[in-house]
């Protein structure tokens, strides 16, 4: 392997070495146990609801409603709680919620034939009208069973439940797609949907597959947010949107050429987290933030990019 | 008076020399007919007039001044070509896919009122049809086909050239084009006109030239030539000596077709059968429905009558993987768009249909498939470091090789095989014929579509000829190859054909 392939291939994962070095030397109290901690925790949410968005994006549609299902899921389990509904119920039910938003995106997908982008467009927005139908706008805050906030607030040891909860989401999400039948096929029906149907995979299924699983994610991601804050609010989760695709395209960018992993979206949610957090550190202001995160998205993009040439190049 | 003179065209592409010297000349206000089999080299010889390739050597002459075109749109204001797919933007008007690129306008504004004059000048001209104030797709299948004719028409170029026009034509549509290319003659247009319905050329044509293995073989004046001599003239002599093929130990029937009809479809009455240890050519032009016959059996059918059997069992299917359940499989044509997953690397492309057999509770058997891998890669002798290689950088034989590779270790009875050869390069051609020799001598029944008569009859037991839906003709070892380019390409155009 030449140096610019070296380069190119690991690019990401050196970047995100590099800057945790940098932060490392540069930042006072950066390297801490406890503010690392804090980094992951911070990146538990964005990193789940974002591996959600990988299986989507792995069978190759897109996905605009996660962010608008996990503020709705986010509001109905507090809801469902007040009304006095035990906690575990809520929390199947909003899952449930999840897979049926998943599953209506899946087969309008695949049945009715509209391209993902606008389906999912369409299914957000109703997402968000039955939050406000729900909510009438206000915030839920109420006391909600300890065994609830337990996931959002914590700790086994030293290590956050959230984290926890991150890690094994992580787990499954790649020995599914590594290890799997259904990983394998999910990825074929991804890469290139009418080779996988002439060999006999039933590319519908695990178009709905993904889609579904993209849709759980973010209910898990909504009962987790409202976990976290013990409150909902009926945009609770409306930052994971651009934040969630930009780690997706970040992640895309590590590993394999162009091909969305549940690793690469991690890799993607750690650089994310890591400038932020050093950032803050520094006391740099929170627009700078953002202008600097932009500028990390184009640069993985482009060098994303420059690699499919070269593969295409081959051919 | 000559209007186009091109002289000692020559076309090395790498490994193959398309054409070879080939000199061709048009008059003002003549119809010249260019025929020949499939890679004879006619659609080569067209790029270069076009401006799409450069010759490799010669020259070609418009009125006498001698022209080298850099690019299509060099060419387009002098020499038009009707291609075979249509090129219309779909929702724009009529008129504005007439005016696409020669929009007349005044300080940047769209002249609606002029453009819609001139086009209906236009149309009165050619005594068309066509609402121009309709978006193009709301026009009838016909009609488009006949507005991005016009559309090249319109630029009026001394130049048309017509490149299979009537592929996509019913009987009457072709009728009126027929009639507009008479009438572009008679107004001293000049055409070169490509097609595989000898019919067809003979009747329309004033001079046709035969091209065979990319050279002109000769030049004739179409009342003077009969179908049976262009056909003759069309045969590589070297392809009458056959290779004496060992009579195939024939088993009994695998697949056995009968009657096969879809109601309301374009399929009647479609008999054949394939036995065990046969294999068996599907000749037929493109547009023939050799390969839409294996799809809709492949890709599956809702209604149909007629009986289809496969190994003794009534086989019916709604979907690949249905078939392939059923024992048939499918080796597409179209290798990268529907083989391949171009993101998956040699191993992962070749487990795709096979992981369910490898695999325990829904996990993937690694080394077991691993090994399977790297078991075909040996047995097929794909080139590649390992398999964990990317397809997209293997050449197209080993593409081949991969796409066909992954149904390895079906057990299937019954494999397509969709154009296995195109685009790959001789050596890796006979090993493609070397595998499926050896399949069929395991006994499998290999279906194998082509459209290079020359490997058909080689490595062919038996050969169906198709034209419009229908299987016209069963031939059998020693084959007339000039009996098969007849039943593929001659008889009137759109009239059924007796078997």
């Amino acid at each position: 392997m030449t140096t610019s392939r070296f380069f190119t291939r690991y690019g990401t994962i050196l970047a995100f070495l590099m800057l945790f070095v940098v932060f490392a030397i540069g930042v006072p109290g950066f390297i801490d146990p406890a503010n690392l901690l804090n980094i992951l925790t911070q990146i538990a949410l964005l990193t789940i609801i974002a591996l959600g968005f990988t299986m989507v994006l792995i069978v190759g549609e897109l996905d605009l409603s996660f962010a608008n299902v996990a503020s709705l899921a986010s509001v109905i389990v507090a809801g469902l709680m007040i009304h006095g509904v035990p906690a575990l119920i809520a929390v199947l039910a909003c899952l449930a919620l999840g897979a049926a938003f998943g599953l209506a995106n899946g087969l309008l997908v695949t049945r009715v034939g509209i391209q993902s982008l606008i389906v999912t467009l369409a299914t957000g927005i109703i997402a968000n009208g039955l939050i406000y139908m729900y909510t009438k706008g206000v915030s839920f805050y109420s006391d909600m069973p300890a065994g609830f906030l337990v996931m959002g607030r914590g700790k086994i040891g030293p290590l956050p439940v959230l984290v926890l909860i991150m890690f094994a989401v992580l787990f499954v999400a790649h020995i599914m797609v590594k290890n799997t039948v259904a990983g394998a096929r999910l990825q074929a029906t991804g890469g290139n949907v009418a080779a996988s149907h002439l060999a006999g995979v039933n590319t519908r299924f695990y178009k709905v597959l993904g889609l579904v699983m993209g849709g759980v994610a973010a209910a898990l991601t909504g009962v987790l947010l409202t976990s976290r804050l013990g409150a909902a609010n009926p945009e609770g989760a409306g930052g994971f949107l651009m934040e969630g695709f930009a780690i997706v395209l970040l992640g895309q960018t590590a590993f394999s050429v162009g091909r969305a992993s549940p690793l690469g979206t991690f890799v993607g949610a750690l650089i994310i987290g890591t400038l932020n957090n050093g950032l803050t550190l520094l006391g740099a202001e929170y627009f700078m933030q953002d202008i600097v995160k932009g500028l990390i998205i184009i640069l993985a993009v482009v060098i994303s990019s420059l690699q499919t040439k070269r593969l295409e190049g081959k051919v | 008076m000559t209007r186009l003179h091109a002289a000692g065209i020559t076309k090395q592409f790498p490994g193959v020399l398309a054409l070879d010297s080939v000199d061709f000349d048009l008059e003002s206000g003549e119809i010249h007919a260019i025929v020949g089999e499939n890679g004879a080299g006619k659609s080569t010889f067209v790029k270069i007039l076009a401006g799409v390739h450069k010759p490799t050597a010669g020259r070609i002459f418009l009125d006498g001044k001698e022209v080298s075109f850099s690019s299509p749109r060099d060419a387009a204001s002098r020499i038009g070509v009707v291609h075979q797919e249509r090129e219309l933007v779909p929702f724009f008007t009529g008129a504005s896919n007439l005016f696409l690129g020669q929009e007349i306008g005044r300080l940047g504004f769209l002249g609606a009122a002029e453009m819609k004059r001139r086009a209906d000048d236009f149309m009165n001209r050619f005594g068309m049809n066509i609402d121009l104030n309709r978006p193009a797709t709301e026009l009838r299948s016909g009609d488009q086909e006949m507005l991005t004719i016009l559309k090249i028409l319109f630029r009026s170029p001394p130049i048309v050239i017509f490149d299979e026009p009537t592929a996509a034509l019913s009987i009457k549509e072709s009728a009126a084009l027929f009639t507009l290319i008479r009438e572009l003659r008679a107004g001293g247009t000049s055409i070169i006109y490509i097609s595989h319905h000898l019919p067809e050329v003979l009747d329309l044509a004033d001079r046709i030239s035969v091209l065979r293995n990319g050279k002109n073989v000769a030049t004739v004046r179409a009342p003077e030539v009969t179908e049976q001599e262009l056909i003759r003239l069309m045969i590589d002599k070297d392809l009458e000596a056959q290779y004496p093929k060992n009579a195939c130990s024939r088993g009994k029937d695998r697949l056995c077709v009968k009657a096969f009809t879809v109601p309301g479809g374009r399929f009647g009455n479609i008999d054949f059968h394939i036995r065990a240890g046969e294999i068996v050519g599907f000749a037929g032009l493109v547009g023939s429905g050799r390969t839409e016959l294996a799809k809709a059996l492949f890709e599956g059918f809702r209604r149909y009558t007629g009986e289809i059997t496969l190994d003794g069992r009534a086989f019916a299917s709604r979907s690949p993987r249905q078939s392939i359940r059923q024992g048939l499989v499918m080796v597409p044509e179209d290798r990268r768009g529907e083989g391949l997953v171009a993101s998956f690397d040699v191993g992962e492309n070749l487990a795709v249909p096979r992981l369910s057999q490898h695999s325990w509770l829904g996990f993937k058997r690694r080394r077991r498939l691993l090994a399977r891998s790297e078991r075909i890669v040996h047995e097929l002798a794909i080139k590649v470091f390992s398999t964990s290689q990317s397809v997209t950088t293997l050449s197209g034989g080993n593409q081949q090789k991969v796409s066909l590779g992954k149904w390895f270790d079906t057990p299937a009875g019954i494999w397509i095989f969709d154009e296995p050869t195109q685009g790959i390069d001789v050596e890796t051609k006979s090993e493609i014929y070397g595998i499926m020799e050896k399949m069929a001598a395991n006994g499998a029944g290999i279906w194998f579509i082509s459209s290079d008569l020359r490997e058909l009859v080689e490595i062919a037991d038996r050969i169906y000829a198709m034209k419009e839906f229908r299987i016209v003709t069963e031939f059998e070892r020693p084959f007339s190859s000039e009996a098969i380019l007849t039943a593929m390409m001659g008889q009137k155009p759109h009239s059924r054909t007796v078997p």
